[in-house]
């Protein structure tokens, strides 16, 4: 059994983690559900050693682990996990990945081929494919390297199995066979948890679930005695009427002349087409969906509209200039693309050229008008900065990095918004209010291109739906307009 | 005011503990660390021309800090303004002689333009093979160093050697050209106060206008300027040249005003000093001020410690050395000040509570 | 002529290799050591005064070595534990070396700096083989540290391509969190990897002041240690890469003596400064840095 008591964690000021009182037993598939910010995340780091607790202890099978042991001596501790963002070796090949794992091989061809062998039985028992011989994992699809990193963490022949949202990088017809892999891992007698904030997905497989709610555990139950409107009840509490939306617009398309127009772009790198003449009109006023597994051109469709690479052929009208300013950019990895940590939130928000103009006189920045400017806007969009538009962007939670990255596009009052996975890391109550905003901006004949890897959230804020997989891009019918219909074309099976 | 106190504590903490460290070595050594301390005190600011000397001393270290930090500030690893710096000097040693006849005003203007272009095409290229060329920045710098190095060795023994004289020299600037020394025999002059001049127009600049702003984001992050559009090209060329010309000013100076002539070992290696420099003052142009007059002092002192201790002036690379090693240090434990500054990926915050 | 000139590339190119391949090691690990002109100074330095101590050739050896590796011990205290940025603390570890060899050679040696000179590392000619024409005494007739130089590449190249070390030391520098998550300890490999790199930079140093010049001057390393860095660029991070492109720039470097004699005309200021020239000019060609380990250069802290 795998237990933790009373465990207490705190980032700064926060309480992450608030006596938290865990167990999960052998032979069950044990869901952590809970919203984003529940403490989740932070559990499971500590579970698998990567992040110290302040107080509290962990056990396995009633022994004591010593802090940080997992992560050390993974093959000892035995609870491996699976994160959310992948942790491969991207230029190496999945056999070299998996030697660095629990087979402690080496990189020759003798070594790298025994390693495949057992790889091949484990993977076997989990009823799973793995790539080619030799294949670079960069090459490999998402789907196979969350396989890959299955097969990684099964290496380490774990009591404990510990899988990170792995559903959100996986279309709904994989999700079937990991599924299926999960109670093969069960019937094996480990313990398998998994954290996910889908309620579906915890009703579906896990026999029992834990409901976390800010850094507190609220419920233990059994799945079978539990309802998905409990469930939603118990992670969020009620939420509030106001958030509550109408239902779209609808597939009816406005009449004005497009804000944005991709004409057969392409995008091709290595020979491979990461975008495959791609064509789509955003009008203002309108909320144009892309759905899709991630790693399907996405991040490469919003380079594009930022600037940031050329079309290989096609054309994008208008030209894309992030200097320029028509169309803002709320890019997906917001730490990575869309701030810098290491300045401050007035200096972040005039990053935006559109936002920088108002606050030049004769060449030079004005620094008080722009801090007040942002003062306010960080009041407006409910910011807690601590410093105010001093602070410096790494001091932000995570949740407020994201917020901030919304209210600084919107302050740019661009023509159109480009966002991908705009509510990143957001609870339900504070998607809601973005996504207010955002139809708000619609409404007021702005043109916005939402681009996510939650139907849910694109079913509930998008008049047209596109679906991308593997760099193309299908428009939907309104009959496609169901999740399951939806995962088979995201599985690639329109195109 | 408080502020400043607050910046300047723990560099200024750095430097006392590095000097501390270098009296235990030198006790070691056997010699007496109170001793060489008057000695070096005494060197650098015991009398009036001991004082001036280290002013003019200390003036090629604020051009050359200047030029580093502003490079810095992009992330641009320039570690070559030493380089730049000779190129400045020899643009401007070969003009100089061709200057008479000018009024002074004019020769001196030449002279530093001479000297700022000079630098600027050193740097600019070192930025160019970054932008275009992808080539990192540190090695072509080093390179560049060297290079420029028998450059100026092959000009002072070949097209602008003085005809007369053993010594491998240039010839002489036109007088026009010379900056005018006050109180002869002491140096004082007034690069000085050009130096400081700079040093407030690069605080300007950095901080207020808008290709500073976005020299500084780049810096910081890379891959968020572009996708806010910040032309990276540009900014990485403008800035190496916008540093090399610091240092090649730097080199002009130092001709118009003290040499009057090129010799092959023009610079005792003020680039590299200028590293230091930049990062004692945690890269602000207005801290390189300071900076640069205790690492002038040091130098200075250093010449009149040999004399007197018979210790090697380059006892002072290793103040500056442990310096910016316990700087570091001091920075890693405390978990802010530079960490936030250079450190690349998630500070550690509140962001994983709140995404968990 | 011919016979000379490859022998000189051989030798010229011994110290740039030896450092190249600690720095190739590191590199891989994800740490970029501009300390490394430093450590080979220091071993230069290090070397001669062992020798001037009354040490024998492996005694003056064994110092350079230790020396070496004990300030590459203190870079990675600061670039790996105080995950500090690597060419800020690489740039002080160079101006430490500078500063403390100066200092103590003064000390030693004295301020007008006596030449000390050491006999020349003998070399070792391997009977018959260093007998045949042009690449006889080239290849078979150098020192001990040349060879175990060159007999380094193979090895180097078998740990990082197939064996158990090398995956290793590649997962640290490609993705260090990874790496942490699956046990491996970063921090020890990069370590390992930078005490290594010491040790070459040290023997590398060695071969300059021993073997090379019998004497230690300021500056002996004359940035042989940057070129080093190029180098590894050159060769794409890749063992049998670094050793083409050592030959290659010692190739430069020995070019010195053959034009100073026979292109009268040109400066030989030219020629000193052929190899940095080369540098700039290859880096310029290769360019870019996609066979880089992708977490090279990043400060990396443990969660």
């Amino acid at each position: 059994m795998l237990e933790t008591r009373s465990i207490v964690r705190r980032f700064g000021r926060t309480l992450a983690l608030d006596r938290v009182d865990f167990r999960a037993r052998p032979g069950e598939i044990h869901a952590l559900i809970g919203e984003n910010g529940a403490g989740k995340s932070t559990l499971v780091n500590i579970l698998a050693g990567r992040l110290r607790a302040d107080a509290g202890e962990v056990l396995l099978d009633g022994a004591r682990l010593p802090a940080g042991s997992a992560a050390r001596h993974p093959r000892r501790a035995r609870i491996a996990a699976v994160y959310q963002s992948p942790m491969l070796f991207e230029r190496m090949t999945w056999e070299e990945n998996l030697a660095l794992g629990g087979y402690r091989a080496g990189a020759s061809p003798r070594e790298l081929d025994a390693v495949a062998v057992r790889a091949r039985t484990a993977a076997a028992q989990a009823g799973f494919a793995l790539p080619p011989p030799r294949a670079i994992v960069a090459d490999c699809s998402v789907a196979a390297r969350v396989r890959l990193e299955i097969v990684r963490a099964l290496s380490f022949d774990p009591r404990v199995l510990m899988l990170d949202e792995p559903t959100s990088l996986l279309a709904p017809a994989e999700l079937e066979i990991f599924l299926a892999a999960l109670r093969r891992l069960r019937a094996a007698g480990r313990i398998v948890v998994i954290v996910t904030h889908k309620l579906a997905e915890a009703l579906a497989v896990a026999d029992r679930i834990t409901v976390m709610r800010r850094g507190r555990v609220v419920a233990e139950l059994p799945a079978a005695h539990a309802s998905a409107a409990e469930l939603a009840r118990m992670m969020i509490g009620a939420l509030p009427e106001e958030l509550r939306m109408p239902p779209p617009a609808g597939a009816e398309t406005p009449a004005a002349a497009p804000a944005l127009t991709l004409e057969r772009a392409t995008l091709a790198r290595d020979g491979r087409r990461l975008l495959d003449e791609i064509s789509l009109a955003v009008r203002p006023g309108e909320i144009v969906g892309v759905a899709g597994v991630d790693g399907n051109g996405q991040a490469e469709l919003v380079e594009l509209l930022a600037g940031i690479v050329r079309l290989d052929a096609g054309r994008v009208t208008p030209v894309p200039d992030a200097a320029h300013g028509a169309v803002a950019v709320i890019p997906q990895n917001r730490d990575r693309d869309g701030l810098v940590l290491e300045m401050t939130l007035w200096e972040n928000l005039l990053l935006a050229a559109p936002v920088r103009a108002r606050f030049i006189r004769r060449g030079l920045i004005r620094g008080r008008a722009a801090q007040s400017f942002c003062a306010s806007l960080l009041d407006r969009f409910g910011i807690r900065a601590a410093a105010g538009p001093a602070a410096s962007a790494a001091a932000l939670s995570g949740g407020n990095r994201q917020r901030f990255a919304v209210a600084r596009a919107l302050a740019a009052a661009p023509r159109v918004i480009v966002a991908h996975d705009l509510c990143r890391g957001l609870d339900l109550a504070a998607a809601a209010r973005v996504h207010r905003r955002i139809r708000d901006f619609a409404a007021a004949g702005g043109a916005v291109l939402l681009i996510s890897t939650d139907l849910d959230e694109l079913l509930e804020c998008c008049g047209r739906l596109f679906v991308i997989a593997r760099g193309r891009l299908i428009e939907t019918a309104a009959a496609d307009r169901d999740p399951a219909r939806l995962g088979l074309l995201m599985a690639g099976a329109g195109a | 005011m408080n502020a400043l106190i607050r910046a300047a504590r723990r560099p200024a903490a750095a430097s006392v503990i590095a000097l501390g460290a270098v009296a235990l070595a030198l006790a070691a050594l056997g010699a007496s660390p109170l001793a060489v301390a008057a000695d070096l005190a005494a060197g650098a600011c015991g009398n009036w021309i001991a004082f001036t000397d280290t002013l003019a001393r200390a003036t090629p270290l604020v051009f050359c800090g200047l030029a580093v930090a502003i490079a810095f500030h992009g992330a641009l690893w320039n570690i070559g303004a030493d380089g730049q710096l000779v190129v400045g000097a020899l643009a401007a040693g070969a003009l100089g002689p061709a200057l008479s006849g000018w009024p002074h005003a004019p020769a001196i203007v030449a002279m530093l333009a001479a000297g700022a272009i000079g630098g600027a095409l050193w740097g600019g290229l070192a930025g160019w093979l970054r932008a275009r060329r992808n080539v990192n920045e540190v090695i072509s710098t080093i390179m560049l160093n060297f290079i420029a190095a028998q450059l100026l060795s092959w000009a002072v023994h070949g097209p602008l050697m003085a005809p007369a004289g053993g010594f491998p020299a240039s010839r002489k600037i036109a007088a026009a050209a010379r900056l005018h020394l006050y109180f002869p025999p002491s140096r004082l002059n007034l690069a000085m106060a050009f130096a400081v001049v700079l040093a407030c127009a690069c605080q300007l600049g950095l901080f207020r206008t808008v290709a500073g702003f976005q020299l500084r984001a780049l810096g910081r992050n890379r891959r968020a300027s572009a996708f806010f559009g910040a032309p990276i090209a540009r900014l990485t060329v403008g800035a190496m040249a916008l540093s090399g010309a610091l240092a090649g000013l730097g080199g002009a100076v130092q001709i118009s005003a003290i040499t009057h002539r090129l010799y092959e070992t023009i610079s005792p290696g003020w680039g590299y000093e200028a590293i230091a420099v930049a990062l004692i003052a945690r890269l602000s142009p207005l801290g390189v001020v300071p900076a640069a007059l205790l690492f002038g002092a040091l130098d200075n002192g250093s010449q009149a410690m040999q004399r007197a201790d018979g210790i090697s002036p380059e006892l002072v690379y290793v103040v500056q050395a442990l310096a910016i090693l316990v700087l570091l240090a001091c920075d890693a434990a405390a978990g802010g000040g530079w960490r936030e500054m250079f450190y690349r990926g998630a500070p550690a915050s509140a962001e994983e509570g709140d995404d968990a | 002529m011919l016979e000379a000139f490859a022998a000189s590339t051989v030798a010229m190119a011994t110290p740039i290799l030896l450092a190249a391949l600690g720095e190739l090691l590191v590199e891989r690990a994800g740490v970029i050591n501009i300390g490394i002109e430093g450590a080979m100074l220091t071993g230069a330095f290090a070397a001669i005064a062992a020798a001037h101590a009354g040490g024998g050739a492996l005694a003056a050896v064994a110092a350079a070595v230790a020396a070496a590796v004990a300030i590459n011990a203190l870079f990675a205290l600061v670039v790996v534990n105080l995950a500090a940025n690597q060419v800020v603390a690489g740039t002080a570890i160079d101006l430490l070396a500078l500063g403390v060899t100066g200092v103590l050679y003064q000390r030693i040696f004295g301020a007008t700096g006596r030449a000390f000179t050491v006999a020349p590392m003998p070399p070792i000619a391997l009977g018959p083989l260093a007998r045949i024409p042009l690449i006889g005494p080239a290849l078979f007739d150098q020192s001990a540290l040349v060879y175990l130089a060159f007999a380094l590449v193979p090895a180097i190249a078998w740990t990082l391509g197939r064996g158990r070390f090398g995956l290793r030391l590649r997962a640290a520098g490609e993705r260090p969190e990874a790496a942490d998550a699956l046990g491996l300890g970063v921090y020890r490999l990069r370590w390992i990897a930078l005490l290594i790199a010491g040790a070459l930079s040290g023997l590398g140093g060695a071969y300059l002041s021993l073997a090379y010049a019998n004497t230690f001057v300021e500056g002996i390393t004359a940035g042989r240690g940057y070129v080093a860095l190029a180098v590894v660029i050159v060769g794409r991070w890749n063992a049998w890469g670094v050793a083409a492109a050592a030959l290659m720039f010692g190739a430069a470097m020995a070019l010195q003596f053959v034009l100073q004699v026979s292109a009268g005309a040109l400066p030989y200021q030219l020629f000193l400064a052929l190899p940095y020239l080369l540098t700039v000019v290859v880096l310029a060609f290769v360019g870019g840095q996609a066979a880089a380990p992708a977490a090279l250069g990043e400060p990396y802290v443990r969660g």
